[in-house]
């Protein structure tokens, strides 16, 4: 398990003061969760998220998986991240494979290994290709594998999909929700689309604007049925959908009134 | 009303056999053809030099013929020129440049990057380096000779020193370029420090130490010959220099052609060893 205790980060301010990013955020990511952060731009989402994986360290607070505290980046935290950071150097296939070269494995098992996960993101005939010749979708898609490459325990996605349109985002979402149907890997998500939230999460948290603060906790189960039925139109449709983005809709844009949802669950 | 939900399809049209390929439009040449322009330009001046020297419009001591450099370039690569064969000469200004190119890149590269890495490689390297460096190399020349003799080493060493801060200057500026997020993805990869140095930094710098390189063969260039001038007893410098105190101007064209097709033969070896190491510049 992923935990997160009273986390606070406050970053240096200009004229010597200080900029109070993360106050006291608490989380847990159980196995087989979706974990999704939601909250306005500049709430401290990418704060939180570059916390667990290690590239920030906390001004107060913990961070442990699986009992082990976090201080540094590491392979069992794989980490998608919004601006594509591929290495234009490399084919697709060694870019996918890149963490298993570090892990020292032999060129064939990690080719081999690295055309497995480029069939599971739908991307096998790009093998060869080179970085900048992918569309912004494929070249998220071959961060999805790369990320998934050494087998992390939980995998940390910042707006993943934030860059690309409506229509390849619904695409990625379901891939998304297939890779972790199909692995049962944990995912801690950001956006800060309520539908992708609610479409994606089996736990939603929503941040208050600065300094970001856990508002409300919502436990869905859309994502489940999503993966069982494959029917996104029944999942949309659904009075309960429309509901839940109303409400959140009024937590994420009234902060004040937020603070009485706080520890607010739902089934 | 329901017009406006009517799905239709619009019949495809054939493509061409051959279809016409398109790129985005580019800013600035990137990469468009000027081979021709640059050949024709040649030529018209090539035909110039022809034209001025049929109507004797220059006197020769000034500017020769074009058959009379020709033939003064077949005599001395028979005859050799100033005690020495034209082999000798190319030979000997090509050994201290590549030599000092070697040296150069070989501590330039790894010192630049310690100093883009490291507090203390940079707060020591810094100050004679930022010292010497916007000196013009003639300056220290005289010292060189003085501490290492009138050999090649003072030559080698005067040349290492104008290769080294250009190139040593782009591997820090190559550093500085590396963006954070690429870090950050190896770390979470499982890299360790040296493997983040081999597959990442190294190759986010390459591009720049590469460009450094190209400066520092241009500067070891005008260094080489303007040192080769003033003391030498070989090298194409030297022959432009004994020529000229006998008013040999067809010898210091030779020379000044010969130096151009070899600074020439760099630059594009320059330009392959770039498309061979950094293919993906400028593609992300
Ligand atoms: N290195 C830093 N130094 C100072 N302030 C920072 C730094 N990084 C982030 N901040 C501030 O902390 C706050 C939270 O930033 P963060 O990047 O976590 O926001 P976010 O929720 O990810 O926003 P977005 O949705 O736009 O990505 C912002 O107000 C930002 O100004
Ligand atoms: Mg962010």
């Amino acid at each position: 398990m992923l935990r997160v205790q009273n986390a606070s980060v406050f970053f240096p301010g200009r004229d010597g003061g200080t900029i109070h990013a993360l106050d006291r955020a608490s989380l847990d990511i159980d196995a087989n969760s979706i974990v999704v952060a939601l909250g306005a731009s500049g709430c401290g989402k990418s704060t939180l998220l570059n916390a667990i994986a290690g590239f920030l360290p906390l001004s107060d607070g913990s961070i442990t998986l699986d009992g082990r505290p976090v201080e540094r980046p590491g392979a069992d935290r794989g980490v998608v991240f919004q601006k594509d950071t591929l290495l234009p150097w490399k084919s697709v296939l060694d870019n996918v494979a890149l963490g298993l070269d570090f892990a020292g494995l032999p060129l064939r098992e990690r080719r081999d290994r690295a055309a497995e996960l480029l069939r599971l993101v739908g991307l096998e005939g790009f093998a060869k290709a080179a970085p900048h010749e992918l569309s912004g979708g494929m070249r998220q898609r071959v961060g999805i594998a790369r990320a998934l490459a050494t087998d992390p325990k939980i995998l940390l996605m910042d707006e993943p999909f934030g860059a690309l349109d409506s229509l390849t985002r619904e695409q990625m979402q379901e891939l998304l929700v297939d890779v972790w149907a199909r692995t049962g890997k944990r995912i801690f998500f950001i956006t800060h689309s309520i539908e992708e939230a609610l479409f994606l999460g089996t736990t939603v948290v929503v941040m208050s604007p600065r300094p970001g603060r856990i508002v409300a906790r919502f436990d869905l189960d859309f994502v489940r049925r999503f993966a069982a039925e494959r029917d996104v139109r029944a999942i949309l449709s659904d009075p309960e959908f429309g509901d839940l983005h109303n409400r959140i809709r009024d937590l994420v844009h009234r902060p004040h009134h937020a603070a009485v949802h706080r520890g607010e669950t739902l089934q | 009303m329901t017009d406006a939900a009517r799905t239709t399809t619009a019949p495809l049209a054939e493509p061409a056999a051959r279809p016409r390929t398109v790129a985005l439009r580019p800013f600035g040449l990137d990469g468009a053809r000027t081979g021709p322009i640059s050949a024709v330009t040649g030529f018209l001046l090539i035909a110039m030099w022809f034209l001025v020297s049929h109507y004797r419009l220059v006197t020769p001591l000034f500017l020769p013929a074009p058959g009379e450099v020709a033939a003064q370039f077949i005599a001395i690569l028979e005859d050799g020129y100033a005690g020495a064969t034209l082999g000798e000469h190319v030979s000997a200004s090509l050994l201290r440049i590549l030599t000092a190119a070697l040296i150069a890149a070989s501590l330039g590269i790894p010192l630049g990057l310690a100093m883009g890495l490291n507090r203390w490689a940079k707060g020591v390297l810094d100050t004679p380096i930022e010292f010497y460096w916007p000196l013009p190399p003639l300056a220290y020349l005289p010292l060189m000779i003085i501490w290492l003799g009138i050999g090649e080493v003072s030559k080698i060493a005067l040349l290492t020193l104008a290769m080294f801060a250009p190139i040593c200057l782009s591997a820090q500026a190559g550093l500085r370029s590396l963006p954070i997020e690429r870090v950050n993805a190896a770390l979470s990869l499982g890299a360790t420090r040296w493997q983040l140095f081999r597959a990442i930094v190294l190759p986010s710098a390459l591009p720049e130490i590469l460009t450094g390189l190209r400066i520092a063969i241009g500067v070891g260039w005008s260094t080489l010959v303007a040192a080769e001038l003033i003391a030498a007893t070989r090298g194409i410098g030297f022959m432009i220099m004994s020529a000229s105190h006998f008013l040999a101007t067809d010898v210091v064209f030779v020379g000044i052609g010969i130096i151009a097709a070899w600074a020439f033969a760099f630059s594009y070896g320059m330009h392959l060893l770039e498309s061979w190491l950094v293919p993906w510049k400028g593609k992300t």
